[in-house]
């Protein structure tokens, strides 16, 4: 299992593939309040990088290594942040 | 026509070979000024020479890649792999067509259309600046609404990210394209020096309930500054789905049209084309000259005993004089003869580029010393080996990455091909960090092969042990097959290093590595000879095998089990006939004192009987060639003063 929920937070850890993004949508989907924790992750599919982006949970993380360039990160990060 | 064709042929390969090796420097090492230059000029002069030929595909295909190489050179687009590999493919297709060029002087029709594909692959590069050329290609309209949000991405793009010419990227993955397996963040992620990125949702967020987690919404728009060609190859899958734009960076516009007109730095050539024969030529005289004035010492040997003493004087010293001048003219035709060691490491990178991307491994290649330089028989002879024991590294020395990673070592291989000049000799290591031989198992094998006894196996040094994995035959135990495969055909490695007058030695680490020592001459110098006699004729021995020249009483002999020994200064010396040795018929030596030679054989001094010592001589010996090559015991061949030619034995082999 890549993806889990524990008490309020899912956790992503290691390799998270397009598969994954299924799990990952019916815990945002069923409960509002979930926090998301990238730290563990070492991949993430764009699958599950939009799923955030629909959904725009409480996000920690990701840790460094970088997952992905800097750009594209901060190009994550800005579009969560902006105000819908 | 005819010769034309041939001078093309000698000098394309010679500048692919240049390109080619240039070009796999700069992959490693993209910053390489020097071999920038250097790949440039190979391909200026290249399509030079095809230009005097009927052979107008391959000229535009040249004439775009040096195009992209002067862009390169002017700054204008990164040395990357994107640039490299084209450029890398065109000059294998260059190779490929040389020989039937030579033959019918045209391309064939399969490589006039693969010329057209590479033209393809090199055109689409950065030549083409929209902004600049408004009606070149594109529809104007059509570049215009493509600049439109390329430009507002530029202006998204916090300024000190700016600078250079930059690709702007517009991709819109196809809704399905998680199906087909694509993962556009991590595509985006991988084009070169990627500056911004910018995500927006193709249709707002839908209610929640509604959204299907396997259908891509996204657009993402991205700056990068690698050349258009490199961002193309990086998005080569989805041409369908991305739009590219290429944002010219003004100040860098100004300098390359400076720049861009290939103009060849004017150098004056001091080098000479001469055919290697001549050269050779050259050498056998010189060699001649040497036996020629050895005859002069008999001479003057006459002239003493014959009373004349002055004119015994007077020919030594003129001996002494041509023999100081034969030296030197022997060295400086040596010297035309010595290329660097490039020439048989050149090809090695390729190799291990192609190699390792079979094996599924990943392997760096680091080459040092490559200017050293050596005889040209020797450097070309070398390649084999080199290639036996590179190939076993690829093989069976570097693991493969997952078992590398649980030995907690990097990821990637790495083999180490130095070269350096000691003296009159040059040595080449070659290093591997791989996992390296189990010495134990080396010695169970060599027990298995009857090599050495279990008895004695145990008292061998780690390192000795090992050296059987150069024993004859040893290589083809299937007990050993498995033992990281090194044992294969190491026998004729040494061989063929040995017939160069060299050693082969290795050493090896079960799990960090193994290293392989080799130890050439320089050049085959004048070596001094010990002329021996048996059996009624006489053979050449190398000086620098022989310890010293021992007269042996035939009482001192003491038989040893089936073999005979003797005693000197309180050491037990096992003799051997060199009659045995070489099948000829053995003198009654019963009554006589014997001349016996000790030699080192491994670790061991053992005494070689002869007949008689009857001289010692300054000589060039020349390795064997063709059919003699393979004359065990035979390190090869040597004119006398006499004008006949003496076979110089090579006692380890012989012995062994």
């Amino acid at each position: 299992m890549t993806v889990t929920l524990k008490q309020k937070t899912v956790r992503l850890s290691g390799s998270c593939g397009v598969e994954e993004a299924d799990t990952l949508v019916e815990y945002l989907t069923s409960r509002p309040d979930l926090e998301v924790d990238l730290r563990a992750a070492t991949s993430i599919h764009t699958a599950l990088w939009q799923a955030l982006m629909m959904f725009r949970p409480p996000i920690t993380g990701p840790a460094p290594p970088p997952l992905l360039p800097d750009a594209v990160i901060s190009a994550v990060t800005r579009f969560l942040t902006r105000p819908l | 026509m005819d010769e034309l064709i041939e001078q093309f042929a000698v000098e394309a390969r010679e500048l692919v070979e240049q390109a080619s090796g240039d070009l796999l420097a700069l992959e490693a090492d993209p910053g390489n000024r020097e071999r920038l230059e250097s790949a440039f000029r190979a391909m200026h002069t290249l399509k030079g020479s095809v230009g005097l030929f009927e052979l107008g595909p391959m000229q535009d295909v040249l004439h775009q890649a040096e195009d992209l190489l002067s862009k390169a050179r002017a700054g204008d687009i990164a040395v990357d792999v994107a640039l490299i590999d084209p450029l890398l493919a065109v000059i294998e297709w260059v190779e490929e067509c040389i020989d039937g060029i030579v033959e019918t002087g045209r391309l064939s029709d399969v490589q006039e259309k693969q010329a057209s594909r590479l033209f393809g692959l090199l055109t689409r590069d950065v030549s083409d600046r929209p902004r600049d050329e408004p009606d070149g290609g594109e529809p104007a309209a059509a570049s215009a609404i493509a600049s439109d949000w390329a430009l507002r991405l530029l202006a998204q793009m916090p300024p000190n990210d700016r600078g250079g010419s930059l690709v702007a990227i517009r991709y819109e993955p196809h809704p399905e394209c998680f199906f087909n397996g694509d993962d556009p963040l991590a595509t985006i992620s991988r084009l070169p020096d990627l500056r911004h990125v910018e995500l927006s949702l193709k249709t707002p967020p839908p209610e929640t309930g509604h959204y299907d987690p396997f259908r891509c919404n996204l657009v993402i728009e991205a700056l990068c500054g690698g050349p258009l060609a490199a961002v193309e190859a990086a998005l080569r899958l989805i041409p369908d789905q991305v739009t590219l734009v290429t944002l010219a960076d003004p100040a860098a516009e100004a300098s390359a049209s400076d720049t861009t007109p290939a103009r060849l730095p004017e150098r004056a050539s001091t080098t000479m084309r001469v055919e290697s024969s001549r050269i050779d030529t050259l050498i056998e005289i010189a060699g001649e000259l040497v036996t020629a004035k050895n005859s002069l010492v008999p001479l003057a040997q006459d002239a003493r005993e014959s009373g004349n003493a002055s004119l015994a004087r007077r020919i030594h010293a003129s001996h002494q004089e041509i023999e100081r001048l034969v030296g030197a003219l022997y060295g400086a035709v040596t010297q035309a003869r010595m290329i660097p060691l490039e020439h048989s490491f050149r090809r090695f990178p390729k190799l291990v580029r192609e190699t390792s991307a079979k094996l599924g491994k990943a392997i760096d290649l680091v080459i040092e010393g490559e200017t050293v330089e050596a005889d040209r028989d020797i450097v070309e002879s070398l390649f084999e080996p080199l290639l036996h024991i590179v190939r076993n590294s690829l093989d069976h020395g570097i693991e493969p990455e997952d078992v590398r990673k649980q030995a907690s070592k990097p990821p990637r291989g790495r083999i180490h091909l130095q070269a350096r000049q000691r003296g009159d000799r040059i040595e080449i290591d070659i290093a591997d960090d791989g996992r390296g031989m189990d010495a134990a198992r080396v010695r169970q094998a060599a027990v298995e092969r009857g090599l050495i006894t279990a008895q004695d196996a145990p008292a061998l040094s780690h390192r000795d042990a090992l050296q059987f994995v150069f024993a004859p035959g040893f290589s083809t135990a299937s007990a050993v097959s498995d033992l990281s495969g090194r044992g294969v055909g190491l026998d004729v490695v040494r061989r063929s290093i040995e017939r160069l007058g060299g050693t082969v030695e290795m050493q090896s680490t079960q799990g960090a590595g193994t290293i392989f020592t080799l130890k050439l001459p320089v050049s085959f110098a004048m070596t001094p000879l010990l002329v021996i006699e048996v059996g009624g004729e006489r053979f050449g021995i190398s000086m620098a095998d022989v310890i010293e020249t021992h007269k042996l009483a035939a009482n001192s002999i003491q038989p040893v089990r089936a073999g005979k020994a003797f005693v000197l200064r309180d050491r037990t010396i096992p003799l051997l006939f060199l009659a045995d040795l070489l099948r000829l018929p053995a003198r009654d030596t019963d009554a006589e004192d014997l001349k016996v030679l000790i030699v080192r054989s491994g670790d061991d001094d053992v005494g070689i009987a002869v007949d008689a010592i009857a001289e010692r001589a300054q000589t060039l010996t020349r390795p064997l060639t063709g059919l003699l090559q393979a004359v065990p015991g035979i390190a090869g061949t040597t004119l006398l003063g006499d004008g006949k030619v003496l076979l110089v034995l090579d006692l380890e082999e012989l012995i062994g």
